[in-house]
């Protein structure tokens, strides 16, 4: 039963892939003609030149061509190479991947820490004030830009505080270019992008615990844990919250794609050297081979997660069947 | 207990579903505060040439190299930018491509969904199956990556990037539509209809939209606030709105090469997407909780 849905699944995905790389291919060879601005306007490039440049990126054939010779060499785990710099695009996405890891895993391990306990308080002191201070807090982290806050954190932590001759916290990249790299360099250059990363987690999971806990709570079998005497302590973290949380490991495998395009803004505005900043600044330069890896990678991590998620959740709720 | 539920309907007359909605939603002060406040940033913006020539004397786009940087004050109520334009000027002006651009977003991807879904929830076989997995593969691309080919292709401005962001949107609404239409398909007076003959755009358009419109305002209106999130999200990445025209993202572009000279520059576009998001989000909240009491958060 579970062989034949995953291979269904399977199927449908390998459709969804296709189509995907498909519709991104179609766009940006629709951009085509502008590929490398001002190439036509070089006067140092004589008309054959750029006919025979154009001719080595394959720019002359029809999409279609292209998109054959792309897909048949990433069938064979070749994903080609960079149109501005001639290095393998595999190469680009595994360089940058660990830090986009770095950077999602703790803002994730973050949020997660927060929002349980948050949730929990939320549901188990409902309409106190500590219950609505605490909505206050998630309904303003539905309604700030990351990008913003990104900016304001800067200017409080790196900017205003260097002004001030204080400490002052690291406002780009992943660790310092002189002298740094060790693990104290890296964790302060964390620090800021991740707070905004996991405050938006926070936002988001804490209110789904909380709702999550309160069904939980007002079901039968609590009831009758409750009637049998157990303490309630026991109610609340063995039965409840164990029953609680499954609904969060659908999110947070919701999150995996996340991992590549959620993070893209704080990225950039952080300059975190990570894939989502990287997909942006190649897509700018009309670097098609490295933005349809990345574009394929992270349509995998969408899917691996929608998956993972459902699998994980039918491991944890035996009520659920896979049809 | 039949005479009491005779009472109780003497006392307080049937009411329409609309109305009940209607009458929860005014009865939510949250909720109303929210719209009110929307009403008038959103009246506001049309009226921003007035408020320009009356309250700030300034043109959003009007240079002065004398007055760059200045700080909050009597002269530009909320400062000026790098080459002395005036903040609050564009800030009313910025008001204009957020909410303009988030309302027809939310139009073309409540239209191009609701078709969409109620075509393949109606029809079924195998024009559901195609739509279906082409909406799959649209929610399955990142929409940031295509946000970011699309405003490569097309050059934006206030339509074509509603176009863009309502690229991504529709599929979703699709899919809610969808789902409602095969629940409400079943149910026996769509067998009644059919039975005396009506037509398939008969039943579609007098018949399940109906049904459907309560789930359509609701994602509506708590999709406003995300819309002009994304928005000024792709105004600061330079993918959006293109300067000289002001956008609350795009004000935010350079903000960071100017940190030392003057936070405010940082502060205000921000506060005004917050508090526009914010109202919307609380809005969207309370229309949810009145035509859709199942959904109604605890």
């Amino acid at each position: 039963m579970l062989a034949k849905y995953v291979a269904r699944r399977f199927f449908a995905s390998v459709v969804v892939v296709l189509g995907v790389t498909l519709i991104t291919l179609v766009l940006m060879s629709s951009t085509r003609g502008s590929y490398v601005p001002g190439i036509d306007l070089n006067p140092a490039l004589r008309p054959e030149d750029i006919a025979r440049l154009r001719a080595g990126l394959g720019l002359d054939e029809p999409f279609y061509q292209w998109y054959g010779t792309w897909l048949w060499a990433v069938l064979h785990g070749d994903f080609g190479r960079s149109m501005i710099d001639g290095s393998p695009v595999i190469a680009h996405i595994l360089e940058r991947l660990p830090n986009t890891l770095e950077l999602t895993a703790t803002a994730i391990v973050i949020g997660v820490l927060i929002s349980v306990p948050v949730g929990i308080i939320g549901a188990l002191r409902r309409g106190s004030k500590v219950d609505h201070s605490l909505t206050v807090v998630s309904v303003a982290g539905f309604a700030v830009p990351q990008f913003w806050m990104g900016l304001m954190l800067i200017l409080i932590f790196s900017v205003t505080l260097e002004q001030h001759g204080l400490p002052w916290l690291p406002s780009s990249g992943a660790f310092s270019a002189f002298n740094g790299g060790d693990l104290l360099d890296r964790i302060a250059h964390l620090i800021l992008p991740a707070t905004v990363l996991s405050f938006f987690y926070l936002s988001v999971w804490s209110r789904f615990i909380r709702s999550s806990m309160l069904e939980v709570l007002s079901q039968d079998y609590i009831r009758t844990a409750r009637a049998k005497g157990m303490s309630e302590r026991r109610v609340v973290y063995l039965h409840g919250l164990r029953n609680a949380l499954i609904p969060l490991v659908t999110l947070i495998g919701l999150e995996l794609p996340g991992l590549v395009s959620g993070g893209l803004v704080v990225e950039v505005v952080f300059g975190w050297p990570g894939i989502g900043k990287l997909a942006f600044e190649r897509a700018l330069q009309y670097d098609y081979s490295t933005v349809l890896g990345v574009t394929f990678f992270a349509t995998l991590l969408v899917i691996a997660g929608n998956l993972l998620a459902d699998l994980l959740y039918g491991v944890l709720d035996p009520r659920i069947r896979y049809g | 207990m039949p005479s009491a539920g005779i009472e109780t309907g003497a006392a307080r007359p049937a009411q329409s579903y609309w109305n009940e909605s209607w009458e929860r939603l005014r009865a939510n002060r949250i909720g109303v505060a929210a719209g009110i406040l929307i009403v008038v940033l959103a009246a506001i913006a049309i009226a921003a040439p007035l408020f320009s020539a009356l309250l700030t004397h300034y043109q959003p786009e009007a240079i002065n190299l004398d007055e760059t940087f200045a700080k909050p004050g009597l002269k530009h109520l909320l400062g000026s930018d790098e080459i002395g334009r005036d903040t609050l000027t564009r800030l009313i002006f910025g008001a204009r491509v957020s909410l303009g651009v988030a309302f027809l977003t939310v139009l073309l991807s409540t239209t191009v969904g609701t078709t969409v879904g109620m075509l393949a929830g109606y029809y079924g076989g195998w024009l559901d199956d195609i739509l279906m997995r082409f909406v799959d593969m649209v929610l399955s691309i990142p929409a940031i990556f295509l946000f970011i080919l699309m405003s490569i292709l097309f050059r934006p401005n206030p339509v074509t990037l509603a176009m863009i962001v309502a690229s991504v949107g529709w599929g979703a609404v699709a899919r809610l539509v969808r789902g409602e239409v095969l629940s409400v398909k079943e149910r026996d007076f769509i067998l009644a209809t059919r039975s005396i003959g009506a037509s398939d755009a008969r039943m579609m358009l007098r018949h399940l939209l109906p049904n459907v419109l309560p789930v359509l305002i609701v994602a509506a209106s708590l999709g406003v606030g995300q819309i002009i999130l994304v928005e000024a999200a792709l105004d600061f990445l330079g993918l959006g709105i293109q300067p000289p025209t002001p956008s609350w993202g795009n004000m935010l572009t350079n903000s960071q090469s100017y940190f030392f000279r003057s936070g405010f520059l940082v502060a205000f576009p921000g506060i005004a997407i917050f508090i526009t998001v914010l109202a919307s989000n609380l809005f969207g909240n309370a229309v949810r909780d009145a035509f859709d009491p199942r959904l109604k958060s605890h």
